[in-house]
């Protein structure tokens, strides 16, 4: 078994002198600050070496003390072992530029534009640097850095200007006022790069080809982004995937929000899973305070992740069956009425339907109530009943396999190389799942197995969410089996202000790998919170999946993936 | 009875042609009513439908406990609405399309025998234009909905209406082929083009007589109806709503009654060629006995419909190259297959 | 608008009809005053109530899901909470709707896109506030990338506080819209 400090130890031979700081946490975690001039060399070791084949993503960290930057590498392998490898690399605040890793890993291109626009680090080596998730008026002002003060005032709404477009349409500009040029919160000077417009209609080669907009408002999408697909007749050629319509900028508000209220905040990243997001911050947090969660608060909180699953995946499936069937389709009304049944379970703990704020540092905020554990198994026996109607029903229907089988089909080399991750990653037959990787909670306690597809391809992913669904409700049963009883928070007080400290802590969303990295520098605002959801890697993965099917199919592929926009864009 | 028909026709057949034309637009009037007020009650039964197959209600705020009213509700609303023309549309074109639309579901309903009256051993059916090749000239006719749709996809200078106009082409040209055939099979066995005839002909109903071909006529008519599975030409999560992306208000209000114009026109259609028509046993109370014809009629097009709004909550959408692949690869070599079948059985009969 | 501009008629037909008169006024003078009477009178009467009680009935509404409350409009839309027994459907072009659901947090680059579909809908038609994020800003009060008075870009007729509101909170705000156009109190005057 590969861990932490053998990885630390290797590359140190490999690599004599580039590891400049280095801390093994644990078994599974290692920290490690390496010389910027060998980043690239480094992680191409450890991904051809050392197995780490899952590049996670990446964090941009502005130290305005330190007059540094600096930009965290994720690095994870794809159950060959367990070890998570944080690779810092610092640059100069003053014109901070790192080497890129878009030519390494194909999927660091969408985190380091992401970077790029929110903290202004240039990538060298980057194929195109263009913004993501910012509107073209905020590009230079980045936004995520420290001294970034320019949060609009009341009254941008009546500073809006109105002025017509050329096509008749309406525009609206907001021009900033005397007091933000003076703060420096607009940009003085816009760097240049061609639109998302500009840039997808270069791709237009001939007179046959159009370019079909789905989105921002489509029937197609569960929130709104950008598809552009480029089609020719029935056939796309090319999609392009614009997001930032729903960008609120989470992390930067969790900064100025003390610990718990920036609880709140994750239960709006992605609300249909809102349970595991409070889960991944807690558990960040906990890990800092070295805090201990009894075992009672454990149990509950993983009976309430799995039911916040299984609606995950009702509502998932459900949307998607209208996607390919419209609205009238029987069995989407159906989904969701069970759906309600687990709501109203969730919601006679929680007390809210949607968002929760229910984890707590330590623990959890309330106790079962009475009776939870009667309603609950009947429940689930009814679910079970339905989620397995489900299961036959999609297996007879003819049309369902016409239309899903081999559409959309990733192979497994390729979804690990572009490291998408939940259902999508397991259809194609990768065992890849947070609860037996980076076990958290009482999950290793529990019996049940990791499902995983065959062909990788649309039916498939369906397919793993509805027969998760029986999974969690196995877990659930065992969880209300051997749940104890006990105290629900921890003794020790969870103080205001958290020591000084990171951790980075991965939970098994609904939707993939989500994983939340913490900065705490001691205050009672955390210094740093960078969320890395699911969703975002797997609306990266989309436009090359969409080249060369058909409209529908295309809508089948996109729809099949479950991406929530809201947590993509935060 | 054929003293009344005797002297409506020596009426209309006076000098000048204008009593012809009387006789002519109090038909249209009444027909057009007819088939109106049933197309509104299809579309309430839609959704009242598809609400009990979803778990729901559907409509029961106004209008009593069935919503009896929420369709007059709709089309107060729709004609009220704003009349809207975008911009750069082809504006003639654009305003023309629906008007064409319920031309072409006219022309169907002046041909079409919507039931019979019986009176004295004898079936008077209930037909505006009582042509002799009028199962072919219906036939046809079904399917000008297809022009209207392309005149609005087209003119509407939107990329998800024009697309779901071609698919609208490409599916009926693909299904009007089988469909001809099953009606040319029909015919055959039947001896006669004439509905009227074919549904009073049938002493075993040729949905029994041949299987075939009525699984086809089936399958071709909701495609010429454009309901899932085959509803390409305006798939809502694929482009918006198809041709009607951009009509809003009582244009869209037009092109929508349309299709269930021709849903309920269809369905008679159907009964009348596969499922006896109006054929049935005669109800012996003196008042009933002489619209049994017509209760049976119901009955039948009622099942029918029934049919086509539960395969909209069952079925998933095809993709639109397995909806030509079906139609050419399969359906086409299969209705010749039930020609040759026809061609046998009915002279054997004959 | 002539008629050429409907029927591919020559521009001289057109002409040839602005020189016709009836009752010694030009035919279009007449034309344009019958219909600007019939207006008046649809305005003052019991014809306008007959119309508001048809527009109530039937609110179609532009589905555009846009955060955590978009969810909730899901599911109001479906079987549990069913809102077509008020005669409420959901459709997917803004042309075809009546009320626009603002279901969540409007952002910078979004609000182009938002506007433009408002100005697409054809009259009359509504607007309806959903959740904290839509009347204020909500828990985004401070986002810099929030536009956080919604009320300044488009006339809302009924906010629904809640964060988010239950689905039962949606159907009481359309059941408050359908009572404000039954009053003729809505925003727009309708
Ligand atoms: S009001 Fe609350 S629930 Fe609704 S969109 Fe805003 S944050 Fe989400």
């Amino acid at each position: 078994m590969t861990t932490a400090s053998d990885v630390l130890s290797a590359v140190q031979s490999a690599f004599p002198g580039a590891v400049l700081e280095s801390r093994v946490e644990s078994d599974r975690r290692l920290w490690a600050t390496i010389d910027s001039n060998s980043i690239v060399d480094v992680c191409k070791h450890l991904s051809e070496k050392l197995n780490f084949d899952h590049y996670s993503g990446a964090a941009g960290v502005d130290w305005i003390a330190r007059k540094e930057m600096e930009v965290v590498e994720i690095m994870a392998s794809h159950g060959a072992h367990q070890v998570v490898a944080m690779l810092k690399s610092k640059t100069p605040r003053e014109n901070p530029s790192v080497k890129s890793l878009a030519n390494l890993f194909w999927n660091a291109n969408w985190y380091e534009r992401e970077i790029w626009e929110m903290f202004g680090i240039n990538f060298e080596g980057h194929p195109g640097l263009y913004p993501l998730l910012l509107g073209d008026e905020l590009v230079g002002v980045w936004p995520w850095r420290k001294d970034f003060k320019g949060y609009p005032d009341l009254t941008t709404g009546q500073r809006a200007v109105e002025r017509p477009t050329s096509e008749g349409y309406t525009e609206y500009f907001i021009p900033p006022t005397p007091a933000e040029i003076e703060a420096g919160t607009v940009p003085k000077e816009k760097p240049k790069y061609p639109s998302f417009r500009e840039r997808e209609e270069k791709e237009i080669k001939s007179d046959s080809e159009m370019i079909m907009h789905m989105g921002p408002q489509h029937a197609m999408l569960p929130g709104p982004f950008l598809l552009d697909i480029l089609i020719e007749g029935e056939r796309v050629h090319k999609a392009f995937l614009d997001m930032g319509y729903i960008h609120k900028g989470i992390e930067k508000i969790m900064e100025n929000r003390t610990w718990l209220q920036g609880l709140t905040y994750t239960d709006r990243m992605c609300y249909v899973a809102s349970l595991s997001n409070n889960e991944c911050y807690c558990g960040a947090i906990e890990k800092i305070l070295g805090l201990e969660v009894p075992l009672r608060a454990q149990y509950i909180r993983v009976i309430l992740e799995e039911l916040s699953r299984i609606q995950s995946h009702l509502i998932g499936t459900g949307e998607f069956m209208t996607l390919i069937a419209g609205v009238g389709y029987a069995p989407w009304n159906f989904m969701i009425i069970d759906r309600e049944s687990i709501i109203s379970l969730i919601e006679s703990v929680t007390g809210a339907r949607l968002t929760h704020t229910f984890v707590r540092f330590g623990g959890v905020r309330n106790d079962l109530p009475e009776g939870f554990s009667d309603k609950c198994r009947s429940a689930l026996k009814y679910i079970e009943s339905r989620t397995k109607e489900y299961i036959e029903l999609f297996e007879q229907d003819p049309i369902y396999h016409m239309r899903m089988e081999n559409v959309g089909v990733l192979s497994p080399d390729r979804a690990k190389r572009v490291g998408i991750s939940g259902p999508p990653l397991r259809a194609t037959g990768v065992a890849y799942d947070m609860r037996k990787e980076d076990p958290i909670l009482v999950y290793p306690d529990l019996d049940f197995k990791v499902v995983t597809g065959t062909r990788g391809d649309s039916a498939d992913r369906i397919d793993v969410r509805l027969r998760e669904i029986l999974e969690s409700i196995h877990i659930i049963e065992q969880c209300l089996d051997r749940i104890p009883a006990g105290p629900i928070k921890t003794e020790t007080k969870v103080p205001k202000k958290i020591p000084a400290g990171e951790a980075y802590y991965r939970v098994e969303d609904p939707r993939g790998e989500m994983g939340m990295y913490v900065i705490s520098d001691g205050g009672d605002k955390p210094y740093r919170v960078k969320v890395r959801g699911p969703v975002y890697a797997t609306l990266q993965t989309l436009p090359p999946l969409l080249e060369g099917v058909y409209i529908a199919d295309a809508v089948a592929i996109a729809g099949s993936m479950d991406g929530c926009p809201s947590e993509a864009d935060r | 009875m054929d003293g009344i028909i005797e002297a409506i026709s020596s009426f209309a057949s006076q000098e000048p042609a204008i009593y012809y034309l009387i006789i002519g637009i109090i038909g249209a009037v009444v027909l057009s009513a007819v088939v109106n007020i049933g197309a509104m009650y299809v579309i309430w039964l839609e959704v009242k439908l598809l609400g009990d197959f979803s778990a729901r209600y559907g409509p029961n705020r106004v209008g009593g406990r069935w919503g009896l009213l929420q369709i007059v509700a709709d089309a107060i609303k729709l004609f009220t609405k704003e009349d809207s023309i975008p911009a750069s549309a082809d504006k003639p074109v654009y305003v023309w399309a629906p008007i064409v639309a319920s031309m072409a579901t006219m022309l169907v309903a002046a041909a079409i025998p919507f039931g019979a009256l019986y009176f004295n051993g004898k079936y008077y059916p209930l037909v505006v234009a009582n042509m002799d090749i009028s199962a072919f000239y219906v036939e046809a006719a079904l399917s000008l909905l297809v022009i209207a749709a392309f005149m609005a996809g087209y003119s509407s200078n939107n990329k998800y209406s024009l697309l779901g106009a071609f698919r609208g082409i490409a599916r009926m040209i693909s299904y009007e082929v089988p469909m001809g055939v099953c009606v040319i099979s029909v015919a055959i066995m039947a001896h006669s083009l004439n509905l009227a005839e074919i549904a009073q002909n049938q002493t075993l109903w040729y949905a029994f007589a041949q299987p075939l071909g009525f699984g086809i006529f089936i399958v071709a008519l909701i495609t010429d109806l454009g309901r899932i599975p085959f509803d390409q030409s305006e798939a809502e999560e694929e482009i918006i709503c198809g041709y009607t992306t951009e009509y809003g208000g009582i244009r869209w209000g037009l092109i929508l009654f349309q299709e269930y114009n021709n849903m309920l026109l269809g369905s008679i259609l159907l009964t009348l060629l596969f499922l006896g028509g109006w054929a049935g046993p005669i109800i012996p109370v003196p008042g009933l006995s002489i619209i049994s014809p017509l209760i049976w009629m119901f009955m039948k097009v009622v099942i029918v419909l029934w049919f086509l709004i539960w395969t909209r909550s069952a079925l998933l959408r095809l993709r639109i190259d397995q909806v030509t692949d079906l139609g050419w690869k399969v359906l086409l070599p299969l209705s010749i297959v039930n020609l040759a079948w026809a061609v046998v059985v009915g002279s054997y009969f004959a | 608008m002539g008629i050429s501009d409907v029927i591919p008629v020559p521009v001289a037909v057109d002409e040839e009809i602005s020189k016709w008169t009836i009752f010694g006024q030009p035919v279009a003078d007449v034309w344009f005053t019958t219909t600007e009477k019939i207006h008046q009178i649809i305005e003052m009467g019991p014809i306008k109530n007959i119309f508001n009680w048809g527009r109530k009935n039937s609110v179609y509404f532009l589905m555009q899901p846009m955060g955590c409350c978009g969810v909730e409009m899901f599911v109001f839309g479906a079987a549990p909470y069913d809102c077509t027994r008020f005669g409420c459907m959901p459709r997917n072009t803004p042309r075809q709707t009546d009320v626009m659901i603002i279901s969540g947090y409007i952002t910078r680059k979004y609000l182009p896109v938002i506007k433009n579909l408002w100005e697409q809908m054809v009259e009359p038609k509504w607007c309806v506030a959903i959740g904290e994020c839509a009347i204020s800003g909500g828990p985004f009060y401070d986002s810099y990338n929030i536009i956080q008075n919604t009320a300044d870009y488009f006339p809302i007729d009924v906010f629904v506080p809640g964060c988010p509101p239950r689905p039962e909170q949606f159907l009481e705000a359309l059941m408050n819209l359908q009572e404000k156009i039954k009053q003729r109190k809505d925003k727009r005057g309708y």
